[in-house]
Formats: C-alpha cells, structure tokens, sequence
C-alpha cells in the first residue's frame, strides 16, 4: 500500500483552511445584521420616545434604508441624537418645544430623500463587490459544511433504521430485507446530504453578503434564491450521478425548493454556530474519511484484488435456474458440434453497469455456418436472483417476460450486443443469455449465459427518461 | 460679513468642509456642522440633510473612521475622525478648490477700471 502523505496532508490542510476561513467570514459578516444586548458596538438609541413626529421621520428615513439591522439602529440613533441637539439648540434660541422640533426636522430635509441618500453612501459599488465574492465564498464553505451534516444526519438515520430493525428482528416480526432497498436508501440519503449542502450555502451566501454589501439580507435574499435554485436544481436533476430511485428523485426534486425557503425563512435571525468542539470533530472526521479515502485508493491503484463482483454461474450450480422460463434448450442436432453456444471465458462482461454480451460457439466454425438454422439471433435479459443468496441462481421464475432485448450483432466467430443498465431503472439481478427462432419456428435458448447485478447510474433526468 | 452662499454653490464643497474641519481632531455630526458654520463665520451652512450621507459615504470609502463614544448627555454619540486616506482625500480636494478659486477669481473679478 502507498499512500501519498504529502498530498494528503496538504490536501486535508488546504481544506481545513477553506472551511475555517468560510465560517469566519460568514460570523464576522453577519454582525452587520442584527443588533444585540450582546453585541458590544450596538448604539444605544437615544430616541426621544416623547415625540411621535421624532418616531415618525425616522421610521419614514428607515423604510427608505433597506440596510443591515446595525446599519439602521446606528442610523437612527445618531440622527435622533442629531435632533435632540437642534432642539434643545431651538428652544435656547426662544422657540417652544413643538416648533424647535418642527424646525429641526425641516432642517434635516425629505425623511425619504434622506434615506435614500443615506443608503446610497453605504451600499457603494465596492462594497457590492465585496458582497457577491464573499458570498460566493462562503457559499463553498456552506456547501461543505452542510454536505458533512447531511452525511452524518445521513448515518444517524442509518444507524436508527439499523436499531429499529435490530430490535423488531429480535422480537420475532417479519421485516422487508433492506438489502432490496439498498439503491432507495443511497439516492435518499444523497438528496438529502445535498440539500442539506444547499441550504447551509444559501443561507451562508445571503447573510455574508447582506454584510458585506450593507444590504438587508431580505432585499437580497431573492438573487441569491435564483441563483441557488438554478444552480442547485441543475445539478440535482443534471449533475448528480448515481444511485436513483423514485423517493431519492422526490428528494433531488426539492432541493430548489430547499434553497428558496433557506434563503427567506428567518433570514434576518442569527444562525446556530458550530462551536469549536463540533468544528474540533468535524475536522478530525474530515480527516479521518481523507485518510480511509486515501488508503482506499491506493490499495486500489497498487493492485489488491478487490472481491470479484460478478461470477459465472453455470458452473457449479446443480439446482434449477429456471432456465427453461426463458426457452427451451435448442435441440443438440441444431447446434454445431451437438453443443449449446458458449461464452468460452467471454460471457457477459462486466464493465461498469454496460454488459456487453457475448457469446461463441462452443465449436470453432464460422458464425455463418454456426448460425444456418437460426434467425432472429438475440440476447435476452431477464431478473436474477444474484443477490438473493437465499435463492438460486439463475432465473427469476416470477418474470414471464425478459425486461431487456438486443439483437445479436454477427461476428466472423462470436455474436456479442451490449445492454446499458446503468440507464434502466429496474435491472438489478440479471441474467442475459441468446436464444434464436429454429426452424420449426419455435425459440430456443442457443446458451444458459451469465448472469449478475447491477445499478442504475445517472442524473435524477437519466431516471425520468429512462425505459423501465 | 457676506451673507449666506447659495445651496448650488455649496454641492460639491461638503466633502472638503467636512474632511477640513475634522483635520482638527475627532466631531460627531452635530458638532461637524456647527464646527463649519463656525469656521466659515457664517457663510457656509451645509444642508444638515446632506450631511449625514456625505459622512457615511466618507467613512464607507475609507477617509473617516467612525466610533460609538460616551457623551457627557448620557447616551453615546458617533464620533467621526479623518484617516491617512481622508487626509489624502483633503490635500487632493483642498488643491482642486485653490485652483477652481482662482480660475474663478480671474474669470469674475473685478473689471479693469
């Protein structure tokens, strides 16, 4: 085993970097947005609570703000203090407290062009720079940090249906095997890591630049909402490959959902932080996972002999396949030499989840004499039992029909056609074998073939589209 | 003693008043515009509308620092104070009136007797 320890531990500090940069920014960002007993630098507003029109110019000149909550208390508190100074500067000069208050708003102007002013001093085209880029970033952080929740939400749910299960097996009630449901848990469990990702991106997106840019973050909420839904909505349905199926595509089809209600849903309120402990286990679980990944990998790399995922089955295997399902065995005077075609070693192979299918003569003779009295030549895939060890292998007996076809493309000593699979929604356990029209008319079987199992492997749009 | 000068006179002088008078040491925004009613004896009253704006878009573009402090009223106040920038800012501004006052001078002053 080689590992490249240096890669790696530039890799996993590198990433560790990001991801304590991402949530610094996000913290030190958002202290624009809201205004605390906590926060040290939070203005004590002097409003005079006496005074109505005092209230009133300054909810019209905050209306007009659309800025941070910080932004607008500090705002409001050194305008009201600016007022309470022209007054008190009035009424020394002879004026009653209604007039110097009439007075000294008049100095100040339009409540609404004030506001308007006030806000364009802050939200400069510097600061909106800033906002787009630090979002951006702390998008990414958000989108990795969300991501290992998701998973370790993920495993929680994992770790509970395993209890569950264990506990109701020990009480003696009949349980679906989830070995079945391996494809449905996976694609679940991914839409629901990537959601999560998602959401935790958006919401890190909205609020750090609503602090940067000195914006409300609901007045900004709806580009980052877009932006997110487009974003995150393609790659659900487009970019994320693997496992699917119908409860994972539900689950893919609301991460836009997901994103427009992370960005709107309480955004002005503070986010729950990581402490420093769960930032502490979330690093070393980074690590951790980097280090198996690693090894993971370079075991594969060197050379260790993975187990063999799929296995010939004719040999060996005495009980009933429930070959004759398919067709009966052509008749030996049919078959060159007396014998059924065989895969010689060749039988379906294993390339991914394309099988490609093929299959020779037991006899070395030219294809055209091997195949003079067959037609309609092809290659049936039906369900197996592979992944039932409780069963045999060979055919499942429930399918009265294959769920796949392709017609044997002739070679000059084998006929070979290829099934995508990983584009099928219920492949599964496979076994492919040939069959041809005789010439009574009837179809027989030419070769017991091979079997296997496999998966869909695609987009949630790849499932949509997809034969069954 | 010239009477007041004209609001239209006044645009565009707001950033040079304020940066001039906060050369002097750290104002909060009331103080600011009676410092610049005082300086100028008079003549120059800046809108106090427009001065609040030309102090946050100063302080957002780096030439002011601004800071909540305790205020002998009891409530705290935000205090304003020029920055390396800002004195920068105030040369550059300072240099561009000297030489918009002297054109000015030249091409309205008094005809030749």
């Amino acid at each position: 085993m080689r590992i490249d320890w240096l890669l790696g531990v530039v890799w996993i500090v590198g990433f560790g970097a990001f991801l304590i940069a991402a949530i610094w920014l996000v913290r030190r960002s958002e202290r624009r947005l809201s205004v605390g007993p906590s926060d040290p630098d939070a203005p004590i507003a002097p409003e005079p609570s006496s005074s109505d029109a005092i209230s009133a110019y300054l909810d019209r000149v905050s209306g007009e703000l659309l800025l941070p909550a910080a932004d607008v208390a500090e705002v409001r508190a050194e305008l009201a203090d600016h007022l309470q100074d022209s007054i008190a500067s009035l009424e020394a000069e002879g004026l009653d407290r209604e007039r110097a208050t009439r007075e000294a708003l008049a100095r100040l102007g339009s409540a609404d062009e004030l506001g308007r002013n006030l806000r364009q001093a802050h939200q400069s085209t510097r600061r909106l720079l800033a906002g787009v880029g630090g979002g951006v970033f702390a998008a990414g952080g958000g989108f990795v940090l969300g991501y290992l929740g998701g998973v370790l939400i993920a495993l929680l749910l994992a770790m509970v249906v395993f209890v569950i299960t264990s506990v109701l097996a020990r009480l003696g009630l009949p349980l679906p095997d989830l070995g079945d449901h391996g494809d449905t848990l996976n694609s679940v469990l991914l839409g629901i890591s990537v959601a999560a990702a998602a959401a935790l991106a958006t919401r890190y997106a909205v609020r750090t630049s609503a602090g940067l840019s000195r914006r409300a973050p609901r007045s900004i909420a709806i580009f980052w909402a877009a932006a997110g839904a487009v974003g995150f909505g393609w790659y659900s349905i487009f970019g994320m490959r693997g496992a699917q199926s119908w409860p994972g595509i539900v689950v893919d089809l609301c991460i836009p959902v997901v994103v427009v209600a992370a960005a709107f849903v309480r955004i002005e309120r503070p986010m729950p932080h990581v402490g420093r402990w769960a930032v502490a286990i979330l690093l070393v679980s980074v690590v951790g996972v980097s280090v198996l990944g690693f090894a993971f990998s370079a075991a594969s790399v060197s050379g260790d002999a993975l187990p063999a995922l799929v296995e010939g089955g004719q040999a060996n295997q005495p009980v009933d396949m429930h070959f004759d399902t398919v067709a009966p065995l052509a008749p030996a005077a049919w078959l060159p030499s007396g014998n059924q075609f065989y895969g010689g070693g060749s039988g379906p192979d294993w390339d991914g989840t394309q099988i490609t299918a093929v299959v020779g003569p037991d006899a070395v003779v030219p294809m055209s004499t091997a195949m003079a009295n067959w037609h309609d030549v092809r290659f049936e895939a039906w369900h197996g039992f592979l992944d039932n060890p409780s069963v045999s292998y060979g055919i499942d007996p429930h399918y009265s029909s294959p769920f796949a076809v392709q017609p044997a493309a002739v070679h000059d000593t084998y006929l070979d056609a290829v099934f995508h699979f990983e584009r099928m929604r219920s492949a599964g356990s496979w076994w492919v074998m040939l069959t041809a029209v005789g010439p009574d008319g009837h179809r027989y079987r030419l070769s017991d073939g091979d079997g296997g199992s496999s998966h869909f492997n695609g987009s949630a749009w790849d499932w949509l589209t997809a034969p069954l | 003693m010239p009477g007041r000068i004209r609001g239209q006179l006044l645009k565009g002088t707001t950033t040079l008043l304020v940066l001039t008078v906060l050369r002097d040491g750290e104002l909060y925004g009331y103080e600011i515009a009676q410092r610049i009613r005082e300086r100028s004896g008079g003549a120059f009253f800046p809108s106090e509308g427009s001065l609040y704006p030309a102090l946050h878009a100063l302080e957002a573009d780096g030439a002011l620092e601004a800071n909540w402090q305790e205020s002998d009223r009891g409530p705290r106040r935000r205090y304003y104070k020029i920055t390396q920038s800002g004195l920068g800012m105030l040369a550059e501004h300072a240099q561009e009136w000297a030489a918009f006052s002297l054109g000015m001078g030249h091409a309205v002053g008094e005809p030749n007797r």
